[in-house]
């Protein structure tokens, strides 16, 4: 009966911790703000959105898409992602991309574009004001 | 105004069933039969409220708010009934029509089992209650009319014939930013509507359209299927809440069995489906991504399976006449169930995963966050409250040992390492809340080694007895299927290249869960083939895991160029684009590709481009060719028709600047600045021209390429001279600098470079047994089936 409960909780906590480790060890935050993840270096995923003037770049033999990223203050950062444009990148109204800041460049492995359709268009909402 | 009433009436008529219900489960007579008129009525009302959404989508009725919102007309009639639940209010619409149906079925098939009905029903309907609330007018009805809040419609989507009304001309508004119009929607503009005899369905012709991405097949099925598993998983909770009211567990279990197999099984195909829609359609490349939207449905589908397994012991022990087992934590999985898939729906709906996830909806409005949350609280308060309440009696009575090499341990074990998934899963899903997020390496790392004891209990538990097992017969059973097992796995070490120990751990348990539940199946196959059921479920996780394994290993992925007409060799095929051809009225495009692998005739595959007027944005379809031992997997990427850029050369050029191009030399003059410099301040739409001298073959010419710019960013307007043979477009231009970038490029296509050539980039990417992953769950689907079949005809005994 006791040796039940021993094993059961060994196991659950066990478990738990391993969980718990590699939550922290995978665990990207979300940054706003451009000039902390300058001066961070960690991996995080920047939330902004592309910079139409500076139009982008597409490296096929390297599989590279490069593009610039402005945060809400105005920061703009170069961002190289490891593939290829997502679908619907050019009317995405905010980009999401994981991956840190080095040597000048923000090198992204991953990308999430959200599109207007999803949301109740804004501009239109302001258009009365 | 007839829906909206529709739906208060449910959801009044709801409330009085689960009121007469509880009434008749407390004793008293003659309240039963209000109930079932009660239950009935509610369910005859969602039914024509949904029917009535139905015959507004149809008849693009966009005077509905929600019609306008999602629907559109010109498409297919399957896609416009599929937009009849493109967004929130009609998806909820679809789950309480869902539920309503269910509930139908349930009553009949609990008013033939004892005094079962008014316990289940009472819950039942009271969970269609609170879906009720939740499409009342006051939160997310889709019958709420276009003016009852302002809003404004594009002016494209308005009747032209009513655009010169006195009336109206107030309610026009332009957006210099987008140079748009817009109609201002609202109750004046209404107001305006009817006192000049116009119908708002007559005056809006054409609605906002349901999201490009969403226009295919799978549209179609995969949600309905998926809320038919969501309306289903109020059904084992309402089973659970009536064992703990009448403080009895033993016949709750075979009675509540074929709804909990009926419920994983359609919930798990339509996980499969939005798997197969990712992979198929949009082009994600991979079937699963993690994402917080596929996951939360998950969730609840692992939480499903667990509970079959310890219900079907506890089952076994009562028939047994030996005592019950697990007792407590059926109650607890069958009510987590359905507590899941409201926090489920309460992550997706609320906005709280916001940029977390591909697809949730958006912030719904402070109300409906708050009544999701009052939703959720509510049934996990039940249900976690029944069992607080009951749980002395339930520790008094119920507390076993087991002995270790009983199939009961190895089904209970089973069940916590599929719990350990989800909480897995929902801990790594439910990331955002805290603000932050996991990555992709946490679910895979932590569930590897979960997979690989699945599938070894698996086929362990089928070959222990239940109750207890000798060690030596364990041994004598289990040798033969450890011989081969251990022989396929070294084949597939040394010639399938698999060199990672998990994976090759995996790669035993799975071919071991395979080979024990093939023989027992086979075996069966023979006799009574209802018995059938769990081992053809077993066969299909064990398929998948396979699958998974292949694909995840061994996937490859190339990017390359593809030249007209030009053949180039790609992970052992030979690919060459023949052309493109365009389709849907001239507004989708097919890039065909001929296939070619060893000495097998040539295949075309056609992935699609289009740019959809939706989003103005450039959709990418892939095509697959489906195989055997693989799938040969097509992305396109883009399309260049080698005009523009293939022959052109770029030059940085400063005032006075000289360029020489195909014996031709072009000057950069100056920068002609708009003369009123106040429009350029002020945010208006002003021009700058860029002044060239171009000079060839002793004459002269001007030319003037421009940039516009009306507010919302430049826009580049090329200039080009038939004589010169030569087109200029400016790339970008620096005023500060006073800097102009400029593409140089000939007409007719003849200069430097060879004639124009049309490329179309692609991603080719293999991806190995691809296939066993969907039939892996088809099997499994199966297997459920078989099974329900068999427990709902023991249910009645």
């Amino acid at each position: 009966m006791k040796n039940k409960y021993i094993y059961g909780g060994g196991i659950i906590v066990v478990f738990l911790a391993v969980m718990i480790y590699l939550f922290t060890q995978t665990n990207v935050q979300y940054e706003q703000s451009f000039t902390k993840i300058m001066e961070s270096g960690k991996i995080c995923k920047a939330t902004g959105s592309w910079v139409k003037e500076k139009n982008y770049e597409i490296d096929k033999s390297h599989n590279i898409f490069e593009f610039y990223m402005k945060d809400p203050e105005g920061k703009v950062m170069k961002v190289i992602y490891y593939g290829t444009i997502p679908n619907n990148f050019e009317s995405s109204t905010s980009i999401v991309v994981t991956g840190k800041f080095k040597d000048g460049n923000f090198h992204a492995t991953d990308i999430l574009t959200k599109c207007p359709s999803k949301y109740q268009d804004q501009s239109i909402q302001k258009a009365n004001s | 105004m007839l829906g909206n009433f529709l739906l208060t009436l449910a959801l009044l008529a709801g409330v009085f069933t689960v009121i007469m219900y509880y009434l008749t489960y407390r004793g008293y007579q003659n309240t039963l039969t209000f109930a079932r008129i009660g239950y009935h009525t509610t369910a005859v009302l969602v039914i024509s409220a949904a029917a009535l959404l139905l015959y507004a989508v149809l008849t693009h009725q966009y005077q509905f708010k929600y019609v306008y919102n999602y629907s559109g007309s010109g498409m297919s009639t399957g896609l416009t009934i599929s937009t009849f639940y493109a967004g929130q209010e009609g998806s909820f619409m679809l789950w309480t029509f869902w539920t309503a149906i269910i509930g139908l079925i349930l009553l009949d098939y609990t008013s033939k089992r004892g005094d079962l009905e008014p316990r289940v029903m009472m819950v039942f309907a009271l969970s269609l209650s609170f879906l009720l609330i939740m499409v009342c007018p006051l939160l997310k009805s889709p019958f709420n009319y276009i003016w009852m809040e302002n809003d404004f419609l594009d002016l494209k989507n308005i009747n032209p014939a009513f655009l010169n009304l006195p009336a109206l001309q107030s309610f026009i508004f332009s957006d210099p930013q987008s140079n748009k119009q817009f109609v201002q929607m609202g109750k004046e503009l209404h107001a305006a509507l009817v006192a000049n005899n116009v119908s708002v369905n007559d005056f809006i012709i054409q609605g906002k359209g349901l999201n490009p991405l969403l226009q295919n097949f799978w549209m179609q099925i995969h949600p309905p299927i998926l809320f038919t598993g969501f309306a289903m998983s109020a059904v084992p909770f309402a089973f659970a809440m009536a064992a703990m009211l009448k403080n009895d567990y033993r016949d709750w279990i075979k009675q509540a069995l074929p709804w909990v197999l009926t419920g994983t099984c359609i919930l798990g195909l339509a996980i499969m489906l939005g798997g197969y829609w990712a992979y198929g359609v949009l082009g994600w490349g991979g079937y699963w991504g993690w994402d917080p939207v596929e996951n939360s449905s998950l969730v609840p589908w692992l939480i499903g399976v667990a509970s079959i397994h310890t219900i079907l012991v506890q089952k076994k022990t009562q028939d047994k006449g030996g005592g019950s087992r697990f007792v407590k934590m059926n109650l607890i999985l069958c009510i987590m169930i359905y507590v899941l898939v409201l926090y489920s729906t309460f992550l997706t709906r609320s906005g709280i995963l916001g940029d977390a996830s591909v697809h949730s909806f958006v912030d719904p409005g402070m109300a409906v966050y708050l009544f999701l949350l009052i939703f959720l609280i509510s049934f996990a308060l039940i249900g976690i409250g029944g069992i607080v309440y009951r749980w002395k009696y339930l520790t008094e009575h119920f507390t076993f040992e087991d002995n270790a090499l009983s199939r009961e341990l190895a089904l209970f074990t089973g069940s916590v390492a599929l719990i350990a998934t989800a909480i897995i899963v929902a801990v790594g899903t439910s990331a955002p809340i805290i603000g932050t997020t996991v990555q992709t390496s946490f679910y895979n790392q932590l569930n590897l080694p979960i997979a690989i004891i699945i599938g070894l209990l698996n086929g362990l538990s089928l070959l222990l007895k239940w109750k207890t097992t000798e060690k030596k017969d364990l041994w004598k059973k289990s040798q033969f299927f450890i011989a081969i097992t251990l022989l396929l796995t070294a084949l597939v070490v040394i010639f399938g290249g698999v060199h990672e120990i998990m994976l090759i751990l995996l790669t035993f348990s799975s071919a071991f869960a395979l080979f024990v539940n093939g023989e027992i199946a086979y075996k069966i196959l023979r006799g009574r083939k209802s018995f059938l059921g769990p081992y053809v479920a077993h066969i299909g996780i064990a398929l998948f895991l396979v699958g998974v394994l292949a694909t995840a290993g061994h996937s490859k992925q190339k990017q390359i160029d593809l030249i007209k007409g030009e053949p180039v060799k790609v992970l052992d095929h030979e690919l060459t684009f023949v052309g493109f051809d365009t389709f849907d009225n001239g507004q989708k495009y097919h890039f065909n590709i001929e296939v070619k692998s060893g000495d097998s005739k040539p295949q075309v595959v056609s992935p699609i481009m289009f740019v959809a007027e939706f989003n103005n944005s450039l959709m990418r379809e892939p095509d697959i060719l489906v195989g055997l031992t693989h799938d040969f997997y097509i992305a396109p990427l883009g399309y260049s028709n080698g005009e523009e850029n293939a022959n052109g050369t770029s030059e940085t050029m400063k005032s006075g600047d000289t360029f020489k191009y195909n014996d031709k030399e072009i000057v950069f003059d100056k920068f002609i600045l708009p003369e009123d410099m106040s429009a350029m301040m002020g945010g208006g739409k002003f021009r700058i021209s860029v002044e060239l001298t171009v000079n060839y073959n002793g004459k002269t010419e001007k030319l003037e390429p421009y940039m516009e710019n009306a507010g919302q960013g430049p826009q580049y307007y090329p200039a080009e001279s038939k004589n010169a043979d030569l087109k200029v477009s400016i790339t970008s231009m620096n005023a500060t600098n006073k800097q102009v970038t400029l593409d140089f490029s000939t007409i007719s296509g003849q200069g430097k470079t060879a004639t124009p050539k049309e490329v179309l980039t692609v991603e080719a990417s293999i991806k190995p047994f691809i296939s066993l992953v969907w039939t892996g769950v088809l099997v499994m689907v199966a297997g459920f089936l078989i099974s329900a079949f068999r427990r709902s005809k023991e249910s009645l005994s």
